[in-house]
């Protein structure tokens, strides 16, 4: 479990780092907190000629809140997340969402770029981003453009972003004051990758539901936004029977696969047990 | 063997039963272990395998040019040259039971599981090396695959070893008296077909070996993470053709075994030979994936098994076949027999079985092959007997504890011979039971139960109380038939002209605190501050002969060896003492560190004293007494003792998730002595995280040809301190009538009652249901489907 061979460079800049990937023309990969890479480099799954690390390049790290929407730099790191006033303020849910990502020192090192980017179906953030119907920014050598979480994931570890392209910049809007919000998740042990995972969101004008969302982690290849449960109790309201209603709807508009963990059968049970749950729990915290 | 009765009490019993803190920590806490990998001699080349990525398949060539092209790549062996260098490992057996059959240390001729050595390169480092592996060629030629147990039984499957002629490797019974008649006439018969899946060890440390090998003067020295360098050492004289005193084998710290390194490995036969060929150093250090795939298995076991009870609930007959996957290889020197004879010899447990018929059949498949871990055999076996125990009571509608209670071996029936063969010399199986309700306050947690289950929760009680022969002498070996000495242990105690001691053993520590425990008995028996007591351990070279630390036997034959050697040199001490005094030496009294005369503490001399007579002072010894300080003795138990506990788990099963809590996890165990209760504890508490671990979370999964699909951490979940409940331990001491200082193994307990327990909790919790659990482990996925189905 030793990588093969790469190259190593650690710019100072985006544009230097962006240089970088234009030379190896597709053949380089860009290093975050290497949670993930690493593992990929040293079961030689990755063989990339050259690794470009992000990790010296200050511009990429921060979070900023401005005109109702929060910024966050790639290389911001997922433990500085968890104790970021203004996510907690702003982004409740995903401070919530940070505590299931991995262990302590697993979230001093990964960054919320390098989740989104590796796109894995069972991490929380690709969910998290989903459900807040978040974007991100990516710069190339032939400009910056910004994709919609829902036109961002292909399937597993697969985005739509260009070899020759870095995410630079997550942005989500901020949730609406008084937004219940809850993050449920199953898996087999503290601190792993979802079996399933269930981000929901709820803006409630007393028992009527002005807003739902609700996405999955580990329901399929890429997150699963179940607008059809959404629609039930924004239609419905936030009573027992809608709230039932958009649990068993959620089992029908997912297609999980199976593996040693969990059949597609548990996951689809899964999903409705843990959409009930996490709407139970988001419509109890939500005011309004 | 020595009669316990004939040794009296030590001579300065302060330590043995004290919390002493564990001496090998502060090394192991800051960093200054010294493992393997630690290792760094000059001209150090670093090793890879090539290992197979196929279950079955004929090697019809092996190029290694464009490997040895790479620069930094000093070597390649592959199985035909090794050949020329090793004799193939044969684990054999006296036992008509067991088909001896051919282990190569790099395959030869086909490949028999995925994972399994082929070729291996020397590289001057490990990238390098791993580079190199990749340009081998391997041309593989598939055969025909055997990867399900019951189907490579039948006379069309093809063979893993075409020498066996049969894919049946290990066949043995065990009977006594009528079965079939007792069972027929049974007013309740419970059965159960049960599978308790394939597990392995996960040591913090992977295994891994470093060889060097001295032209000048000939000698080899072999550092490994193993649990057993005297067995390594006696092995590779035979499969190298070398002299023993030639060879060195040092297991120094190594970071956890649980028997996955009580094994020989093929890794260690082939850095041997190349490390021999080129005359420099070689190190392999297996890596996690390399540890999944070719580290020894566990358990994966067919049990199919019927009990018979009278209308009291009475046992009156055992019939059971154990089914076991033992791979693609038969270990040295455990052979393929360990797991499964293990299992049906302690199918009967603790309880009185008047007649029984235990069948036991040893398979082999294309898998990694399989071998002893904490507990061997007695995990499952434990599993089946309380879960027939439970079905039993629930059949008769007794309390699970009741139907224990009724059935266990009593006081008096102690010596017991069980329907294996195994004599228990005494044990507490009444007392730790009820100690445990009494512990748990039983009655009230029954009665919350209740008030769960009417408010619609699945909340359940699971007992088992097992035995276990322990500290094993030379009356049977360890594993059926081995042709190796598994009953004997010596301590080697010696006194330095300053009085200081130190003790070297054969046995080696890795991670049991033996350093700390046989450092109390030596300080007690010789009758010294335990400051100045150093324990040597795990190095052939220094110690005396001795094979290894396994089969919870350390404690009690190298416990035992210390009392000797220690009682040997404190006769001595006591006779230049008196000398030195003028005094009778009966009337010298010990105080800490010196020796007095009764009722006049004055008239003294210390150890230092002493021990510096006994090497200069030749006109200050008694006339005709040998100097020197020091004394190695051997000590055999002859049968083993008993080890016994109760475990109690209560545990909660989400409905909805089917997500098992253990709520409460208690422990009555009884160990007989304890040297050191502090970690006795911490043995408990690392052996039922473990059977935590194969009761809920732990499986090694193979598709059906024969990949290793939980090949990662990620996927082969184990327990981390998150999953691990507090657990309440509780000790009784029931001293061995058979032991020297009446101490009992108690190495694998945990890890044997811990899945019986859970596992019995959560069909507890289930009952309502009317589903029962026979399947280890009991997850989330099994939950959810046992629940769909229903009854
Ligand atoms: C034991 C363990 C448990 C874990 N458990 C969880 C869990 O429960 N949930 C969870 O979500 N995650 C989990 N993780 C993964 C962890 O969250 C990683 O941090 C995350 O997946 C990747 O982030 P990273 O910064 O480490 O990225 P890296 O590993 O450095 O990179 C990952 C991939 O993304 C690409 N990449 C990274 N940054 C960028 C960028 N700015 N632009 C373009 N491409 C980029 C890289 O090239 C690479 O392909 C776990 C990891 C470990 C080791």
């Amino acid at each position: 479990m030793k990588p093969p061979k790469f190259e190593y460079h650690a710019p100072r800049t985006v544009d230097e780092a962006l240089a970088l990937l234009g030379r190896y023309g597709g053949d380089a990969k860009v290093l975050a907190g290497g949670q993930s890479l690493m593992p990929l480099l040293n079961f030689r799954l990755a063989r990339p000629a050259a690794l470009v690390d992000l990790n010296r390049i200050p511009s990429l790290a921060f979070i900023e809140e401005s005109g109702g929407r929060v910024r966050l730099g790639a290389m911001t790191r997922q433990r500085t997340i968890e104790f970021s006033p203004v996510v907690a303020q702003r982004l409740p849910l995903l401070k919530e969402a940070t505590r299931w990502v991995g262990h302590l020192p697993i979230r001093t090192r990964g960054t919320i770029g390098g989740s989104i980017a590796h796109a894995d179906p069972s991490a929380e953030y690709p969910a998290v981003l989903t459900a807040l119907e978040g974007e991100v920014v990516a710069r190339g050598a032939k400009g910056e453009r910004v994709i919609k979480a829902a036109d961002l994931f292909q399937t597993y570890l697969t985005t739509t972003l260009t070899p020759d392209e870095i995410l630079t910049e997550v942005r989500l809007p901020a949730m609406a004051a008084g937004a219940g919000y809850a993050l449920e998740e199953f898996s087999r042990r503290h601190g792993d990758f979802a079996i399933i995972g269930i981000a929901a969101v709820v803006v409630r004008d007393g028992q009527r539901c002005k807003t739902a969302r609700l996405a999955t982690a580990g329901a399929g290849p890429v997150p699963v936004r179940l607008r059809a449960a959404e629609e039930i109790l924004e239609r419905d309201g936030l009573g027992e029977a809608a709230i039932e209603a958009a649990a068993r709807k959620a089992t029908e508009l997912v297609d999980p696969d199976s593996d040693i963990h969990a059949s597609a059968d548990y996951r689809r049970h899964l999903t409705g047990v843990l959409t009930k749950r996490a709407l139970v729990r988001a419509i109890g915290v939500a005011r309004g | 063997m020595t009669d316990p009765r004939s040794v009296g009490p030590a001579a300065l019993p302060r330590l043995v039963g004290a919390r002493v803190a564990r001496r090998e920590d502060p090394r192991f806490l800051t960093g200054q272990g010294s493992y393997v990998d630690d290792h760094r001699p000059a001209r150090l080349l670093y090793a890879a395998f090539l290992r197979s990525p196929q279950a079955h398949a004929r090697i019809v060539a092996i190029d290694a040019s464009a490997a040895l092209a790479l620069p930094g790549v000093t070597a390649v062996l592959t199985g035909e040259e090794i050949a020329r260098a090793s004799k193939p490992v044969r684990a054999a057996s006296k036992t008509p039971a067991v088909k001896v059959t051919s282990f190569p240390p790099l395959a030869l001729g086909k490949v028999r599981h995925v994972g399994e050595a082929v070729a291996m390169i020397a590289a001057e480092n490990r990238y390098v090396a791993e580079d190199a592996v990749e340009r081998i060629v391997v041309e593989y030629e598939p055969l025909p695959l055997i990867t399900d147990m019951e189907r490579a039984l039948e006379a069309a499957s093809p063979l893993v070893h075409e020498e066996a002629g049969t894919n049946l490797l290990v066949a043995r019974e065990f009977a006594r008296g009528d079965v079939d008649a007792a069972l027929a006439s049974a007013a309740v018969v419970v059965r159960e077909r049960f599978r308790f899946h394939r597990h392995t060890a996960i040591c913090m440390e992977n295994r891994g070996c470093l060889a060097e090998y001295a032209t000048g003067s000939g000698t080899l020295t072999l550092r490994s993470s193993a649990q057993c360098p005297g067995i390594v050492r006696d092995v590779l004289t035979d499969l190298l053709d070398m002299p023993e005193h030639q060879i060195r084998v040092i297991a120094e710290d190594v970071g956890g075994g649980f028997g996955a390194k009580a094994s020989l490995y093929p890794e260690e036969i082939a850095t041997c030979v190349m490390a021999r060929r080129l005359g420099r150093p070689v190190k392999w250090i297996g890596d996690r994936r390399e540890d999944l795939l070719a580290t020894t298995h566990a358990w994966d076991e067919i049990i199919d098994a019927e009990l018979g009870l009278d209308r009291d609930g009475a046992i009156v007959g055992l019939r059971a076949q154990v089914t076991a996957d033992i791979g693609a290889y038969s270990i040295y020197p455990w052979t393929a027999a360990i797991e499964p004879v293990q299992t049906i010899s302690f199918l009967p447990g603790p309880y009185r079985v008047p007649t029984y018929r235990g069948r036991t059949r040893g398979v082999a498949t294309c898998k990694t092959p399989l071998g002893p871990y904490r507990g061997v055999g007695r995990p499952p076996a434990v599993f089946v007997i309380e879960g027939l125990m439970d079905r039993a009571a629930r059949r008769l509608g007794l309390d699970p504890t009741e139907i224990r209670l009724r059935n266990f071996i009593r006081d008096e029936d102690f010596p017991y011979k069980s329907p294996s063969g195994i004599v228990w010399d005494r044990a507490s199986f009444t007392a730790s039971l009820l100690r445990a309700r009494e512990a748990m306050d039983y009655d009230a947690v029954r009665a919350e139960q209740a008030r769960a289950r009417a408010a619609g929760r699945w909340l359940g009680i699971g007992v088992a109380s097992y035995v276990e022969l322990t500290g094993i002498g030379s009356a049977i070996p360890v594993a059926p038939g081995v042709p190796i000495a598994t009953g004997t242990e010596a301590a080697t105690i010696r006194v330095d002209p300053a009085g200081k001691v130190t003790a070297v053993f054969g046995v080696a520590s890795h991670g049991q605190g033996l350093e700390t425990t046989l450092a109390q008995i030596v300080a007690d028996e010789v009758g010294v501050p335990i400051e100045d007591v150093r324990v040597l351990h795990g190095d052939t070279a220094l110690s005396p002969y001795g094979t290894g630390t396994y089969a919870s036997r350390s404690l009690v034959l190298a416990g035992g060896a210390a009392i000797m050697a220690g009682r040997a040199v404190r006769e001595k001490m006591l006779t230049i003492a008196g000398h030195l005094l003028e005094a009778d030496p009966a009337d010298l009294v010990p105080a800490a560190g010196r020796l007095a005369v009764r009722g006049m503490p004055d008239r003294s001399v210390t150890v230092r004293e002493i021990a510096r007579a006994a090497y200069t002072g030749v006109k200050q010894l008694p006339k005709g007494l040998e100097p020197g300080l020091e004394a190695t003795r051997f000590y055999d138990p002859y049968y083993g003792t008993a080890s016994n506990a109760t475990h109690l788990a209560v545990v909660e099963v989400d409905r909805a998730t089917c997500h098992v809590s253990v709520l409460r996890y208690l422990v009555v165990e009884d160990c007989g002595r304890m040297v050191n209760p502090l970690i006795v504890d911490g043995q408990v508490h690392g052996g039922v995280a473990q059977g935590l671990g194969a009761a809920l979370l732990e499986e090694i999964v193979y598709d059906e040809h024969g990949q290793l699909l939980s090949g990662t951490l990620m996927d082969y979940v184990v327990p981390s301190a998150c999953e691990v409940p507090w657990m309440e331990v509780h000790h009784l001491e029931t001293p061995s009538p058979v032991t020297l200082g009446g101490f009992r193994g108690m190495g694998e307990g945990g890890t044997i009652g811990a899945p019986a327990a859970i596992a019995n909790a959560v069909a507890d919790a289930l009952a309502p249901l009317g589903v029962e659990v026979a399947e280890l482990p009991v997850t989330p996925e099994r939950i959810f489907r046992l629940v769909s189905r229903g009854p």
